[in-house]
């Protein structure tokens, strides 16, 4: 089986098992819609700034709300296998690379989901106007994978380590926020209208990095 | 190393005396403020060695699996916290008096603050792996892992809003904006606290080894 498919298999097997346990799945997306929901009772008041005053605010909420819905579910990856006891047949079985493709492309289409029920409650509930469709949409792809890229791996370190959700927030907040604030910045500028190139780099450069440490260092941080 | 600790006793008194008498205070600066860059930047150059060296050493640990090699990572990280807090209370201080106020959430602040605490999570990820085998192999992995992504936090992330902070001895123009005295102390002590760093990492890796040989020994 070649690198690509064991990664789809490692994806897909992933994604039935959260399907079918559904707590997991079904918290990380009523997070975020909860989430929507009170900051858009909470935003009321400032429904009345004027519409230059409001993307930074828009952004910072937005991306506040997808990165503590990520937090929920993406660290899930490798502790899920050290839960069920399946991280040494699955050590064992297919390289560690390989296992972080899987799973990073899994935690990828999490987020994206998650994205999905976050961006229409935004747009209805808080009456968020998104300037530039196309630069919203680049900057959730690429601010996406590198949460989804940094979450994986992170994962892998704290699976086998104690109090790993707390350690999960602690360790992945600092490492997160350079990609926070490259989105926030990429997302302010699409709301206003103008396609965010120059966040966009900073948000690609910083997958770039963080692929090929976490792609290099998979194997130490998963096998035995 | 001896030799290193009697050299730098009175190598560091002098800079630290011809830090406050030898350069004059800088223009647009209040008061003296300006001399702060004696000891700020010094401590930021040392805190970002110190991480520095901890990713060679965890590097080497990678390769090797010589404990000792992570003893002298884990020294260098605990220092570089050290350097990191002592950069952010000097950078404090001068903020109060140049802009009012303790703490600006100025973008290259909040930063470094940024930096403090993923080195700061090296710690809490060490202490939270309880086995002694797994424990240096995990902790080496994320201190590779930070200094990769550590640039998009020193010198990205500051960049991308504007900052109050003066401009940096890395600067677009890539000179050395100093008169000849203010450059001659500013060198100085940026060699005085990496010679100070060198000797305090030897003390502390030396005490991490023992620590470890404590522990191997009561646990078997």
């Amino acid at each position: 089986m070649s690198a690509l498919a064991a990664a789809w298999v490692v994806c897909a097997k992933d994604a039935t098992e959260e399907l079918r346990r559904k707590v997991a799945i079904v918290a990380v997306f009523f997070f975020a819609a909860t989430a929507v929901t009170l900051v858009s009772f909470a935003m009321v008041g400032a429904l009345a700034l004027p519409p230059a005053d409001r993307p930074p605010l828009e952004a910072a909420l937005l991306w506040i709300i997808l990165f503590f819905a990520a937090a929920t579910g993406l660290p899930r990856a490798f502790v899920a296998e050290e839960e069920a006891g399946t991280g040494l047949a699955l050590r064992k079985t297919i390289p560690a690379a390989v296992v972080l493709a899987g799973k990073t492309l899994f935690n990828f289409l999490l987020f994206l989901a998650m994205a999905v029920i976050t961006i229409p409650g935004f747009l209805i509930l808080l009456d968020w106007k998104a300037g530039s469709p196309a630069g919203v949409a680049a900057t959730m792809l690429a601010g996406g994978y590198g949460l989804a890229v940094v979450s994986t791996f992170l994962s892998a370190l704290v699976a086998r380590a104690g109090q790993r959700n707390v350690l999960f927030v602690l360790i992945a907040f600092p490492l997160l926020l350079p990609l926070l604030q490259a989105a926030i910045a990429a997302t302010i500028e699409a709301t206003a209208g103008g396609f965010p190139a120059t966040a966009l780099r900073v948000l690609v450069a910083y997958d770039g990095a963080a692929t090929c440490g976490a792609y290099m260092l998979a194997s130490v941080a998963w096998e035995d | 190393m001896k030799a290193l600790k009697l050299l730098l006793l009175p190598y560091l008194a002098v800079v630290i005396a011809a830090a406050f008498l030898w350069p004059e205070p800088a223009a647009g600066f209040i008061g003296e403020s300006s001399r702060i860059v004696f000891f700020h930047v010094p401590c930021a150059w040392t805190s970002t060695l110190a991480f520095l060296v901890a990713a060679v050493y965890s590097a080497a640990y990678l390769w090797k699996r010589n404990p000792w090699y992570d003893d002298v990572a884990a020294a260098a990280v605990r220092l570089g916290l050290l350097f990191g807090v002592l950069t952010l209370v000097t950078g404090s201080l001068f903020a109060n008096v140049m802009w009012g106020s303790w703490w600006n959430w100025d973008p290259r602040e909040s930063s470094y603050l940024l930096l403090v605490f993923l080195y700061a999570a090296y710690l809490f990820l060490r202490a939270a792996v309880e086995d002694p085998d797994r424990r240096p192999r995990i902790a080496a992995a994320y201190a590779l892992f930070a200094v990769v992504l550590m640039p998009f936090l020193t010198f990205v992330a500051p960049r991308i809003t504007a900052s109050l902070h003066p401009q940096t001895v890395i600067n677009p123009q890539g000179k050395v904006l100093m008169d000849t005295p203010t450059r001659a102390v500013f060198f100085g002590a940026l060699a005085g606290f990496s010679g100070l760093f060198a000797w305090m990492l030897s003390v502390d890796a030396r005490a991490g080894r023992l620590r470890r040989i404590g522990q191997d020994i009561l646990g078997s």
